[in-house]
């Protein structure tokens, strides 16, 4: 479902995504972790096809994000980082434009716009302006843009981003059950709930993929030499950190 | 049902999705009802003076004033078109849904030259007061509305190009201000005269009024002369404003 082949990126003479590669399989949530500035949100905008990368290939749902964008679109639910959305209009009419957008119409458009409100809890914030509603209803509401289409691949940049402990809960639940079928790519800072809602972990340092590993796997290593999930992933990022150390990178990946 | 990118059909039923939420926006805040309002009371108030002091029963003062005041108009349209987005981080949004940046383009920019437009049908009344007064030459009224809109077509389009290229709406109404001015006064006969005098072996006022200005052209289509090559003018330098504006929106990216 995505496929990203010795991808770089290169912002001037800063290289913020370095020789990347992985593959993510439909049915696979895979956690994508990293300190700030490490990259994650670089590699996901290349995803989306909003950024071009300097070199290597993406794939995504079979289509290439160079040569295909249009169709990679179609075949991708992304929310954004920053989860900025069209201020002036109200949540109903944001989810019926981007619907529309998306292809919908008639009975499907109101089916699946039926669909996610009920499975967002956006019911009762359908006719307030996106301004009006709280954090945690934006990024709700980000979610919802996303997933309005039936996407088989969802990229999703900091979801939990604003999100209160009981809406984290929630939303576990709702990636669990999003997951058959589809391959789901989410960044984050927090070990724990990355290692709660993913089956696998990516770690990205320095531009650079230093640790891909099942979760399953991290965990069963975790057991052979006594040492926690967060542990063993520190061991990895700092061992991939750069000889001067990069401050800043134990706290961020820590819980 | 096809992805809004796909075929004809689905591009321009892109195109009028954008258009639509574009105008929505518009209406949804208060920026279309305190632009109409105070577009029209100034550019009203300027041709009733004018209409009182000569009785004459002629469009051609209101269409005088547009001219000018195109340059400030204009502009108050066009700077939101896409330096809002860039600020808002909507413009990641915009290029990450399922449609061609061409279809974004041309949608925004149908919006503003539809609010334009609502503009300038908030001056028909005028037309009917005319002819409720007498017999106005309906023929000049009709040329100098479709002046008016060429005029818009293309100060829109440069505003657009002009608000793509910055985060800023200010920078964005500025640029388009000064553009603006290129556009109409390079063709003042002043103003030519002037640049003329400066330089009179490059005849550089009579070469500028020539291939840039606007305001000989659309005096033109005012005095009731509707040429193809004022036509093709006005349309081939909006087209090409608006694909520089896909070229910026896709280079952004980059």
């Amino acid at each position: 479902m995505i496929r990203v082949e010795h991808v770089s990126r290169d912002f001037g003479a800063v290289r913020a995504v370095d020789d990347v590669s992985f593959a993510i399989e439909a049915g696979e949530v895979v956690g994508f972790l990293g300190p700030n500035g490490a990259g994650k949100s670089t590699l996901l905008k290349m995803l989306c096809t909003f950024l071009p990368p300097t070199a290597g290939k993406l794939t995504v749902a079979g289509h290439d994000v160079e040569g295909e964008p249009l169709a990679v679109r179609a075949a991708i639910g992304y929310l954004p980082e920053h989860n900025a959305l069209f201020e002036t209009m109200s949540v109903a009419r944001l989810l019926r434009f981007v619907g529309r957008v998306r292809g919908l119409v008639g009975e499907r458009l109101a089916e699946r716009t039926a669909w996610v409100v009920d499975r967002v809890e956006l019911g009762s914030v359908l006719k307030k302006r996106v301004p009006e509603c709280s954090k945690g209803f934006r990024q709700r509401i980000g979610l919802a843009c996303a997933l309005i289409h039936d996407p088989p691949v969802l990229l999703l940049d900091e979801p939990t981003h604003g999100l209160d402990p009981l809406q984290v809960v929630a939303f576990r639940d709702f990636i669990a059950e999003l997951a058959p079928g589809r391959a789901i790519l989410f960044s984050s800072h927090i070990l724990a709930e990355v290692a709660e809602i993913s089956n696998r972990l990516l770690v990205i340092q320095g531009g650079r993929l230093c640790l891909d590993e099942s979760v399953a796997t991290l965990e069963e290593q975790g057991r052979a030499r006594g040492a926690t999930l967060e542990q063993l992933v520190l061991e990895r990022v700092r061992a991939a950190a750069p000889a001067e150390g990069s401050p800043g990178v134990a706290p961020e990946v820590a819980p | 049902m096809s992805a809004p990118s796909a075929g004809r059909a689905g591009w321009a039923r892109g195109v009028a999705l954008v258009c639509g939420r574009e105008l929505g926006a518009f209406f949804d805040s208060a920026i279309a009802y305190v632009y109409l309002i105070s577009a029209l009371v100034l550019l009203t108030s300027l041709f009733m003076n004018e209409f009182f002091l000569t009785g004459r029963l002629d469009m051609t003062p209101l269409f005088d004033a547009l001219g000018p005041l195109s340059i400030f108009l204009l502009p108050a349209i066009s700077m939101r078109l896409w330096a809002e987005d860039k600020k808002s981080r909507t413009f990641e949004l915009w290029m990450t849904l399922p449609l061609r940046p061409a279809q974004v383009v041309w949608g925004k920019y149908l919006a503003a030259l539809a609010l334009y437009g609502v503009f300038l049908l908030g001056t028909t009344p005028i037309v009917v007061m005319l002819a409720w007064l007498g017999d106005p030459d309906l023929g000049l009224v009709f040329s100098g509305y479709l002046g008016a809109l060429f005029l818009g077509a293309l100060l829109l389009a440069c505003g657009a190009l002009l608000s793509s290229l910055t985060g800023d709406q200010i920078v964005a109404f500025v640029a388009s201000v000064l553009a603006g001015f290129l556009f109409v006064f390079t063709g003042h006969p002043k103003v030519v005269a002037v640049l003329d005098g400066m330089a009179p072996e490059l005849g550089a006022g009579s070469l500028l009024a020539e291939s840039v200005a606007a305001l000989p052209r659309y005096e033109g289509f005012v005095r009731g002369l509707v040429e193809l090559s004022s036509v093709v003018w006005f349309a081939g330098l909006a087209g090409v404003f608006l694909w520089l504006n896909a070229v910026v929106v896709t280079r952004v990216r980059s």
